[in-house]
């Protein structure tokens, strides 16, 4: 059992193919969002978020985690409105809030 | 004294996390997208107690269960999440290391409450992630990692002197790590049919009947672990990876994209880690071959894929000339060495070397894959 050496990603042996995001999720949006957020303790907390003209409030962050992509670093929220369940993310180099996906 | 943290069905519980409604359902992760042709790489509890677990084909878990719940794996939340838990338990205090993606290990040695510690640790992580753990304390990391499996979910199992072998008792030898179902049979001829049989056995008896590797579990089984014991050199003894199509396929083109795929996805990690290789191994699986699996090592370390790829299309050649189908490939580097440098001889190896600089320092700055060599695509 080695223990040190260990790192979470080597664990994936699925290659991450060109396009892989996209091409795994055929519920991908991927538009762009304008999002009212609390930033707090180093901390993101989205509050609402405008897609296509309508608001979304949200009363729930029910999940959030990071990636890295190149140099850029991407923080992803999975926001529940009380009706329906959503991913928005906001990358942290281009300040720019997209909707990923609706996730239920 | 090792404090072994495993995670609750960890992929399913995430998603669970993510998206309540699935909180109670069957659920089962699936390796890629396609929920019928795919691999159950995590199952929740609600599915395993149906009889669902992770390796089955997706196939069969929807024949054993029509109503289950499918969520495709999305690697980054699940390799965030697991680096969190690892620097949450750091803030504790002790050493802790990774025993995989969803396994942790603290050396927690002299600590006097350590059944407090592993429910403090149990609810910080719920606090944090809304999943949870089982923890197994025992005094070593052997004895921990079978303690943490003893009550799951959410259990805490504390292994002393004073119960050991009556929780020992209570459990069949293949719980223990390692003991898979050939060894298990094996030793149940023997005689060994419990945890506790096993632990009794002398080192004689195991080495006499196991050779190296039960010499190897007596030690584990009875050591009494810091992790400076374990500490061995630290470096990996082989890099790979492998990849399991979704049907077998017999398509040459199809099938030396994906060996060239694999072959980069191994030489990447060998230049992250400063490594070259000079034996690679290849093992394919297919309906007509098996498991066909061959090694071979050459004079020259390498860490370009291009040559990984080479020297697996040398080692397939063996298969003969015509194309086997096949369901699924592995490659692998070993006998590693660190990169030394040499002033390149020729020409062309430099032009090379200074190739797989560029397109290393693309992929670092943009994210993998922002450039690959075209003939991956064929792969898709």
């Amino acid at each position: 059992m080695r223990h040190s050496s260990f790192k979470p990603e080597a664990r994936w042996d699925k290659p991450p193919m060109p396009n892989d995001a996209d091409r795994q999720n055929p519920d991908c949006i991927n538009e762009q969002v304008q999002v009212l957020a609390l930033f707090k303790s180093a901390k993101i907390l989205p509050r609402l978020f405008i897609w296509k003209n309508r608001i979304y409030k949200i009363k729930r962050v029910t999940y959030n985690w990071q990636e890295r992509f190149g140099r850029e670093t991407v923080s992803f929220f999975s926001v529940s409105t009380g009706t329906d369940l959503y991913q928005i993310s906001f990358n942290n180099t281009s300040y720019i809030w997209k909707i990923d996906k609706i996730i239920g | 004294m090792i404090l072994h943290v495993d995670m609750d069905a960890f992929f399913a519980s995430i998603e669970q996390a993510i998206n309540p409604r699935l909180k109670g359902k069957p659920l089962i992760v699936g390796s890629r997208n396609s929920k019928m042709h795919t691999v159950v790489c995590a199952a929740s509890y609600e599915a395993k107690a149906a009889g669902i677990d992770s390796g089955m084909a997706s196939a069969e878990a929807f024949k054993i269960c029509p109503g289950l719940e499918f969520v495709a794996a999305e690697q980054g939340k699940y390799i965030w999440t697991s680096r969190q838990i690892f620097k949450l338990l750091k803030g504790f205090g002790f050493e802790v290391l990774y025993a995989s993606i969803d396994e942790f290990q603290m050396d927690i040695m002299g600590y006097p409450d350590p059944d407090s510690l592993a429910k403090r640790a149990q609810g910080r992580i719920y606090e944090e992630f809304g999943i949870t753990a089982s923890v197994g304390v025992a005094k070593n990391w052997l004895l921990s990692k079978l303690a943490s499996k003893l009550n799951k979910p959410n259990g805490v199992t504390v292994l002393t002197s004073a119960n050991l072998e009556e929780v020992l008792s209570r459990f069949p030898a293949s719980k223990i790590c390692g003991v898979g179902k050939n060894t298990a049979l094996l030793l149940e001829g023997l005689g060994v049919k419990t945890c506790l049989d096993l632990y009794q056995k002398s080192a004689q008896f195991l080495e006499h009947n196991l050779g190296k590797y039960g010499l190897n579990l007596f030690i584990s089984m009875h050591s009494t672990d810091s992790f400076d014991s374990l500490k061995g050199p630290d470096e990996p003894k082989s890099i790979g990876h492998s990849y399991t199509l979704p049907r077998a396929v017999s398509n040459p083109q199809f099938i030396r994209a994906w060996l060239r795929t694999l072959s980069e996805m191994v030489a990447r990690r060998l230049r992250q880690d400063n490594w070259e290789s000079i034996a690679v191994h290849l093992w394919l699986n297919g309906p007509e071959i098996g498991n066909f699996g061959a090694q071979k090592t050459f004079q020259q370390p390498i860490n370009d894929g291009f040559e990984v790829y080479k020297r697996c299309l040398k080692i397939m050649a063996k298969l003969g000339p015509q194309t086997p189908l096949v369901r699924a490939f592995g490659v692998s580097c070993s006998g590693l060495s660190q990169t030394a440098y040499a002033r390149p001889l020729f020409k062309e190896q430099k032009r090379r070397g200074d190739l797989l600089k560029a397109l290393d320092s693309i992929n670092s700055r943009f994210g993998d894959n922002s450039i690959y060599p075209a003939v991956i695509t064929l792969a898709q």
